[in-house]
């Protein structure tokens, strides 16, 4: 019986010893690491900032606009678009569009004073 | 007209006197000389030099006599004469059509003209003339400008040298913005670095490389947003910041700001696990984003359907507003601390909401209600407002730093707090509540997809009897499909019947 007594008290005094198993609030905790999920992108990126598109979208037209036309002030109001655009863009988003974009901007003003070398007219 | 007459009268004199046999051949001839000469004379009227009516006299006959080139050396001459002589020209010009019938080339003759030498005498009365024309000159003259398009100076393309440098305005602007912010991101990164690390095992994860490694850097999704991912804590599964800078790298947004002043903002989301956090849904704010927050939110609309009430009660300050379930959840998370960090913070406070029905915005969806209730997450978001109002220095990331602490200890009291009996079951109410008025709401759309389901499995398994080759066995499948019917039909008949009974 000392024995069995002696026996529950070491065994005790082990468990006391040994560093508390409850969970302290403030550790990190390995196990509980989650890995990181990039949020569901089919309706974000519109949702939170449509301006990239518009303007790639703007600067085309504008840009059609300007070579159909011959309108000098087409051509650069595309490729202001086309620039902010570019500025506006979200890292994941292809950058063979804005490159075509901006090289039909380019082409449209291009074409448009080799067509007609005479300065741009106010309108005014 | 005068000369002409008389000469004509002499004709008939003669004409008379001489009309007797004889002398009728002479008659005859010196009439034909009169009327010559006196066409003649009349041409060569206003001739002040005799010399050259004599000339001209006999040159007169030679003109017919000779062929083309003496006519063609004389009639220069005439022609010279009857261009000076303004008066006659119209007369003169058709006796000399008529005299010169055998000319066919009009244009050689306009050709000599050119290279034979002008008469001073001719040109007698054209001395006063030049003198009047110039005496008209003497009006102001205007002299208008070259147009532009045919100018070839720099100075008529100003506009397109206007828009080369609004476009070098606007790059210049990119590179400077894009640095700018990515100077505040690593301010605010290095500042709040150790805490975090402190706190998580993983800070920073793109999700991309295969184990869960801590990059320890920022996530660029924009030139104006950042993202970090921090895991590996308990009681929640992650905590994503985004560092949601001022779009300082366009241009347009640059002067629109300066109309309306805005702030760089830190969004903090972190997910809790479901055990860790009770069911009740809470937000304090400024009482513009709480009215903002309310009409966005599909939670807070949902739960939380009164106006934001003052904050005053609990000791905070009049900008700040509280959101809440019911009472006592407000109750227990104004303790002291609480109440200690958002007053001292209260300017950069923006929005603080914790909910467990968490599904973001609400969706506006065109075919009307969606079918079954969005997935909610138990969440905790915090905006934060970078001081400066858009004039941020890298220095004022350290400001930001206690609102961490802030963060970490909301997320130490979310696993803590939870609500006694009559909180929850208030609680279970309200979810059971919101569910049932969902489901009131789409019970039309939801039957007619259960209908719709129903109509493809009929349409696929008859697709599928279609295909079978076998004879027998689609003999077979269709006598099983049959049977299927027949038993769905009696049972509803069943429940027909037990309805009625009941009913009687």
């Amino acid at each position: 019986m000392a024995t069995g007594f002696g026996l529950w008290v070491w065994i005790g005094a082990l468990g006391s010893a040994c560093p508390s198993r409850g969970r302290d609030l403030s550790a990190p905790d390995p196990r509980a690491c989650r890995r990181y999920k990039p949020p569901p992108s089919e309706c974000n990126p519109a949702l939170d900032d449509p301006t990239p598109d518009y303007m790639n979208l703007l600067g085309m037209i504008f840009s059609m606009c300007g070579l159909m036309l011959k309108l000098k002030w087409c051509a650069w109001v595309a490729v202001y678009c086309s620039f902010i655009s570019f500025a506006n863009s979200r890292s994941s988003e292809d950058t063979k569009q804005m490159m075509s974009s901006f090289m039909l901007s380019i082409s449209a003003v291009v074409m448009s004073y080799l067509q007609n070398p005479q300065p741009m007219t106010p309108p005014w | 007209m005068y000369r002409m007459a008389v000469h004509f009268g002499v004709l008939f004199f003669f004409f008379k006197f001489f009309s007797q046999g004889a002398m009728k051949v002479l008659h005859t001839f010196c009439v034909v000389l009169l009327v010559f000469w006196s066409v003649s004379e009349a041409k060569f009227d206003d001739f002040e030099d005799e010399e050259d009516i004599v000339e001209y006299d006999d040159n007169d006959f030679a003109e017919f006599e000779d062929v083309m080139e003496d006519s063609v050396t004389e009639s220069p001459q005439r022609v010279i004469t009857t261009e000076d002589d303004e008066d006659e020209t119209t007369v003169e010009l058709e006796g000399q059509d008529e005299n010169q019938e055998d000319f066919e080339d009009v244009d050689t003759q306009e050709g000599d003209t050119e290279s034979e030498p002008y008469d001073d005498e001719e040109f007698e009365g054209y001395e006063d003339k030049p003198d009047t024309s110039s005496s008209k000159n003497k009006d102001p003259i205007t002299i208008v400008d070259v147009p532009a398009h045919l100018q070839n100076s720099w100075e008529s393309y100003y506009l397109e040298i206007l828009m080369v440098t609004g476009l070098l305005a606007y790059i210049m602007n990119y590179i400077i913005g894009k640095n700018k912010n990515s100077r505040l991101a690593q301010a605010w990164f290095n500042s709040h670095r150790e805490l975090l690390e402190s706190n998580f095992t993983l800070v920073g994860d793109d999700g991309t490389n295969k184990e869960a490694t801590s990059t320890g850097k920022l996530n660029q999704e924009n030139e104006h947003i950042y993202n970090l991912w921090c895991s590996g804590r308990v009681c929640c599964e992650g905590m994503l910041i985004q560092l949601r800078f001022l779009k300082r790298q366009d241009l347009l947004n640059v002067l629109a700001r300066m109309m309306r002043p805005v702030s760089d903002q830190v969004q903090i989301k972190v997910t809790m696990n479901d055990e860790d956090m009770d069911t009740y849904v809470f937000a304090v704010g400024t009482r513009k984003a709480l009215v903002r927050l309310q009409k966005e939110m599909q939670d807070l609309s949902e739960f939380c359907s009164d106006k934001p009430k003052s904050g005053a009660k609990y000791g905070l300050p009049d900008s700040l507003a509280i959101l809440s379930e019911m009472g006592e959840v407000t109750d227990g998370m104004m303790d002291t601390k609480m109440v200690h960090f958002l007053t001292h913070y209260a300017d950069k406070i923006e929005s603080v909401h914790f909910s467990d029905q968490f599904s973001g915005p609400k969706i506006m969806q065109e075919e009307g209600q969606p079918l079954k209730l969005p997935d909610t997450k138990r969440t905790l978001l915090f905006t934060f407002n970078v001081p400066g109002s858009g004039n941020t220095y890298p220095k004022d990331m350290e400001a930001l730093l206690p609102l961490m602490n802030m963060v970490i200890y909301s997320i130490d009291k979310a696993k803590k707090f939870r609500l006694n009996r009559e909180g929850k079951q208030k609680a279970d109410k309200n979810r059971a509540r919101v569910e049932e008025n969902f489901l009131k709401l789409t019970h039309v759309q939801r039957q007619e997809a259960a209908q719709s389901r129903r109509e493809e499995k009929k349409r696929a398994e008859k697709e599928r009897i279609m295909n079978e080759e076998d004879p027998e066995k689609q003999r077979r499948l269709e006598e099983a499909a049959l049977r299927r019917e027949q038993k769905k039909l009696e049972k509803k008949q069943m429940k027909m019947k037990q309805i009625k009974v009941k009913a009687m």
